[in-house]
């Protein structure tokens, strides 16, 4: 009895601690909120994290009009999503091989993805560029599509690979006695247990090509190919910003991010908890 | 989706494989390869016809900084209407980036030889390097036909080792912004010399009132502040030639420590706006604009950013910078001038023309961006001003009479050394530096 | 089996597109910094060879200010290692332990990694604000006005400002990864544990964090990586100011190669981070794999 009393006790301190924190993350989103519906006076004055005095939906209109995110918001959707279907692909693929494949100089391979976690990315812009351009796929979707996939890799092959590692080898052993070869138990097998990991992969892909901006402002130079981060971008002026509409795209842009993550992380959940017992 | 997956996959594959190849080949021969290269296409295009007799379609690419929302667009693009009527067949592809990441752009485009036709840059230290890469065009042979409308002294900053390089587009000053309904309600005047100044502050602080408006973390701002005191006690030529790194002048010298000492003596007593150091130049001015603050030194943008962003844009005037020493500088000598600049690339395919759009650009930007109270003038002005607002007008009056025009030290600089600059200001406001070790640092960057 | 995954064929397949695109985009450039970080060059025109004089100056100038970046790296990586994790591991155990909202929270957690750094930089920014910022206005309600402070304004305070909303907007990232792991740990370990008598947290210690070792691991090298690198934040608050007090090496790298032109010495701090991420991450790698390897 004295027990489960304790147990409550230790619950309702968790849930207290958590509707703080919730209430600390929520406040970003009800800023950024706040901030789009307001002009440079109160954004700067006063009233920086009141509501709105006057409610300036023409912020939205502003935004849409002169800064065009309507089309860098369709160019972010499709380099983000090329991004991370190349990027989950070939990790996958690659985390196989350099987790359950048994051949000499693994290890070393294996350290040598790690390198990307260390570039510092402005480091990278002018080598990449030069690249880019020996190649002639400046002002391309693939300019920025190839170098942000090929920046996630080392990142989600280290993630695929601390999930794999999860993966009982049974199950592969079982389905080689079947007579599978290595490329359908790839398939049939590791692809299908993956899919946890495959949603936290796109996630986290997501976040490193969606908010990108140095690439896509150097790689970029035709507006037809232009995303999102740098399209708010001009809607900063060079001696003198009005913020009001800068907050408005903002929202525009991290609005459906919000929508998707929720979906994934459905996901994400549906695929865990086949066979597990509610908490 | 699978089929799909199979396919971009092996597509990657096959351009990388492509792409490595390539690579592998070209990267021996890199820079030499990309020079050459470079080199025979400006033959090429130079010893091609002139394009505007021919009337095939020819499409310019055109970078600035004036997005959307700046205040200069409505000028570029009418500048562009215009100039593509004047030249039939001929297209300008505008495209605009936000003012910070386009110094990163640019310099990258310079180093991967991926310049456009026309680019916006700064006179100056800023284009110095492009211009010693040789991927800028020379705009000597075209600029006889425009010198009536410019001359080579407001080119002198696009000027590099006598040849011009760029066309200005607005010739924007340091200027001292002040709260006059402040002002009046004291009694008290514009200043005119540094004494006046310092009264003023005085007063204001005895009253409670913060006088003067900066950003530090925005060091730009505090720049502005100490390049017109510099200029004020130490006078034009002196000034250029000590940032410029000439032969036998020392930054080490008692009016460049004059100066420096100013800024901290104003620093002491308390003249400058509390948290300085945390607050961006936005947040910085909206203290000006609402009344928090009475001054604010800053460049001539500002007469029109006033008329958008304060609620009593009468409130406001304007004046020059006062004077520290007599015998060194005049009310008439003024920090800035013609850095907002157009240059032409060397390996446009149409080089005529694109020096052609970097004159007729240049001028009609200056033209309409001046009728719309955004910017002060680099070219004549034969066209009735009377809607301008007031405080525009009265600066463009100014720069009409100007004695000299010093270009902000950190335009003006290396960019090295203005990197130096700003960041050996901010230990000198913040007191970790003594006006003289200032003197002394900077005297030291700029010979070593 | 171990004939199938000797395949030599199918491991040249499954590597070679991943490794193709990692080589070309990624290494191929650490080699040219690597080469431009001995010379003397801005970028455009041309360069002249220095040999290691851009590594002396490095540890020498004092202008520069080198290797104090490094220590402030070197103090974010330990307080995002010290700090930040154990709190992304403690919502992630008490979240996956199944709350009430665990959806909701779990998403809601995550949201600040979503948002813009520009968005929550102009944040923590009014936060900070002298004037209007909460900080300073709980203080002065408190009646607590000397420790009102100009918070990114002042070298005693800048850099620890900054580090503030760099732990807090990471916790989300590394609590999904770990919540993630968690969940998919198999539920009857911990079901079976509780049986035996463990309340939750004794569940937690002795069957989940061990079992989570590998996500812990990641997480950590991610921390630690991340941390050497980071930029974006301390950029938009203070860009390494005021005085160079909250400068770090990326900020410092930037200034040099795109803010001075001087490529040749930003390339060879370029060079500097990915030698010292390279070394923790895999000095970690080996920390973990010490007595780690019955989880394999």
């Amino acid at each position: 009895m004295n027990k489960h009393k304790n147990i409550s006790i230790g619950r309702k301190i968790n849930y207290v601690i958590l509707i703080i924190w919730a209430l600390i993350q929520m406040f970003p989103i009800y800023w950024m909120f706040t901030f789009s519906l307001k002009d440079n006076s109160e954004i700067f004055g006063e009233n920086m994290f009141g509501l709105p005095r006057q409610w300036l939906w023409e912020n939205y209109a502003a935004a849409l009009k002169v800064g065009n995110i309507a089309k860098y918001f369709l160019n972010s959707v499709i380099v983000t999503g090329f991004t991370i279907a190349i990027t989950v692909i070939f990790s996958l693929m690659a985390t196989y091989a350099l987790t359950r494949m048994i051949w000499r100089g693994r290890a070393l391979v294996n350290n040598y993805i790690m390198l990307g976690l260390t570039i510092p990315i402005h480091a990278a812009i002018l080598p990449v560029f030069l690249i880019l351009s020996k190649l002639k796929m400046t002002n391309s979707y693939q300019a920025l599509i190839i170098p942000y996939a090929a920046f996630a890799l080392a990142m989600s092959i280290l993630i695929a690979s601390s999930f794999i590692e999860g993966i009982p080898k049974e199950l592969e052993e079982a389905a080689c006695i079947d007579g599978c070869n290595v490329y359908q138990i790839f398939y049939k097998i590791i692809m299908p247990m993956m899919k946890p990991c495959l949603s936290t992969l796109a996630i986290f892909v997501f976040l490193q090509a969606w908010n990108e901006l140095m690439f896509a402002v150097t790689f970029i130079s035709n507006s037809d190919y232009r995303t999102l981060p740098v399209g708010i971008q001009t809607l900063c002026g060079s001696y003198t910003t009005d913020w009001g509409p800068i907050g408005a795209a903002l929202v525009i842009a991290t609005f459906p991010t919000l929508l998707v993550y929720c979906f994934m992380s459905r996901k994400i959940q549906e695929s865990m908890a086949a066979g597990a017992v509610k908490g | 989706m699978n089929s799909f997956r199979k396919v971009t996959a092996l597509l990657l594959l096959v351009t990388l494989s492509l792409g490595l190849a390539a690579c592998g080949s070209k990267t021996a021969t890199d820079e030499a390869g990309t020079q050459k290269a470079a080199d025979t296409k400006t033959e090429d295009a130079q010893t091609a016809s002139d394009p505007e007799e021919t009337t095939e379609e020819v499409t310019l690419t055109l970078w600035s900084i004036a997005t959307e929302s700046d205040a200069f667009h409505p000028a570029y693009v009418k500048a562009i209407e215009e100039f593509e009527a004047n030249h039939p067949g001929v297209t300008i592809n505008f495209e605009t980036f936000e003012n910070e990441s386009y110094k990163t752009k640019i310099k990258s485009a310079v180093a991967a030889n991926e310049l456009p036709d026309v680019f916006f840059t700064w006179g100056g230290g800023f284009s110095q390097s492009f211009v010693e890469s040789g991927k800028v065009l020379p705009l000597d042979d075209y600029y006889p036909e425009y010198e009536d409308g410019i001359t080579k002294t407001v080119l002198a900053n696009a000027t590099y080792d006598g040849v011009i390089y760029g066309s200005a587009i607005c010739t924007p000053v340091s200027c001292l912004f002040y709260n006059k309904a402040m002002f009046d309600e004291k009694g008290l005047k514009a200043p005119e010399t540094y004494e006046d100044f310092v009264n003023v502050c005085q007063a204001f602080i005895d009253d409670g009132i913060t006088p003067i408006g900066i950003s530090v973390k925005d060091t730009w701002v505090l720049a502005m502040t100490h390049d017109a005191l510099t200029l004020k006690s130490a006078g034009p030529e002196k000034t250029a030639a000590a940032i410029t790194r000439t032969e036998g002048i020392s930054y080490n010298d008692p009016d460049f420590l004059e100066s420096a000492k100013k800024v901290k003596e104003l620093a002491d007593m308390g003249a400058f706006i509390e948290g300085a150091t945390g607050l961006s130049n936005d947040e910085a001015c909206q203290l000006f604009y609402n009344g928090t603050v009475p001054m604010y030194i800053t460049g001539s943008w500002m007469a029109g950013s006033i008329q958008t962003d304060a609620e009593n844009p009468a409130d406001f005037d304007v004046a020059p910078i006062p004077v520290i020493n007599k015998d060194n500088a005049a009310i008439t000598d003024f920090m800035g001038g013609a850095s907002d600049t157009l240059m032409a690339s060397a390996s446009s395919e149409h080089p005529d023309l694109a020096a052609a759009a970097v004159f007729e650009l240049t001028r009609a930007i200056s033209h309409y961006s001046y009728l719309d109270g955004a910017g002060i003038p680099a070219w004549t002005v034969d066209y009735d001003a009377g809607e301008v607002n007031d405080m525009t007008q009265k600066i463009a009056d100014y720069t009409t009479s100007a004695t000299s025009f010093t270009l902000w030290f950190d335009t003006l600089m290396t960019s090295e050394d203005a990197g130096e600059y700003l960041a050996l200001l901010q230990q000198l406001y913040i007191g970790d530096l003594t006006p003289e070790g200032f003197v002394e640092a900077m005297a030291a960057q700029l010979e070593n | 089996m171990n004939k199938v995954w000797k395949d030599k064929k199918a491991i040249c397949i499954f590597l070679a597109p991943a490794l193709l695109l990692f080589t070309v985009i990624v290494v191929f450039p650490i080699f040219m910094s690597a080469y431009y970080s001995f010379f003397d060059w801005n970028g455009m025109t041309d360069a002249t060879f220095v040999g290691f004089k851009n590594y002396m100056e490095l540890f020498t100038s004092k202008s520069a200010g080198f290797p104090k970046t490094l220590g402030n790296a070197f103090l974010l990586a330990a307080l995002s290692v010290f700090i930040q994790l154990p709190v992304s591991l403690f919502l992630a155990i008490v979240l996956a332990k199944g709350v009430k909202g665990e959806k909701f929270f779990v998403a809601l957690f995550f949201t600040p990694v979503l948002i813009s750094t520009v968005v929550i930089g102009q944040l923590w920014m009014k936060i900070y604000n002298p004037e209007y910022g909460v900080v300073n206005t709980i203080l002065r309600n408190l009646g607590l006005d000397n420790l009102t402070r100009v918070w990114l304004g002042e070298k005693s305070t800048a850099l620890i400002a900054v580090f503030i909303p760099i732990l807090w907007q990471y916790v989300g990232y590394h609590m999904l990864l770990l919540y993630a792991g968690i969940k998919s740990i198999s539920k009857e370990l911990t079901e079976s544990a509780k049986i035996d008598g463990a309340n939750g947290w004794q569940a937690a210690r002795y069957i989940t964090i061990p079992l989570l070792k590998p996500v812990i691991q990641v997480c950590a090298i991610f921390a630690v990586t991340g941390s050497l690198k980071a930029f974006d934040m301390i950029y938009v608050l203070t860009n390494g100011g005021p005085a160079h007090a909250s400068e770090v090496p990326s900020t410092l790298m930037v200034s040099m190669i795109f803010g001075r032109n001087r490529y040749g010495f930003g390339s060879s701090i370029a060079i500097f981070i990915i030698f010292i991420c390279f070394f923790f991450a895999i000095l970690i790698k080996k920390a973990f794999s010490i007595g780690g390897k019955q989880y394999e």
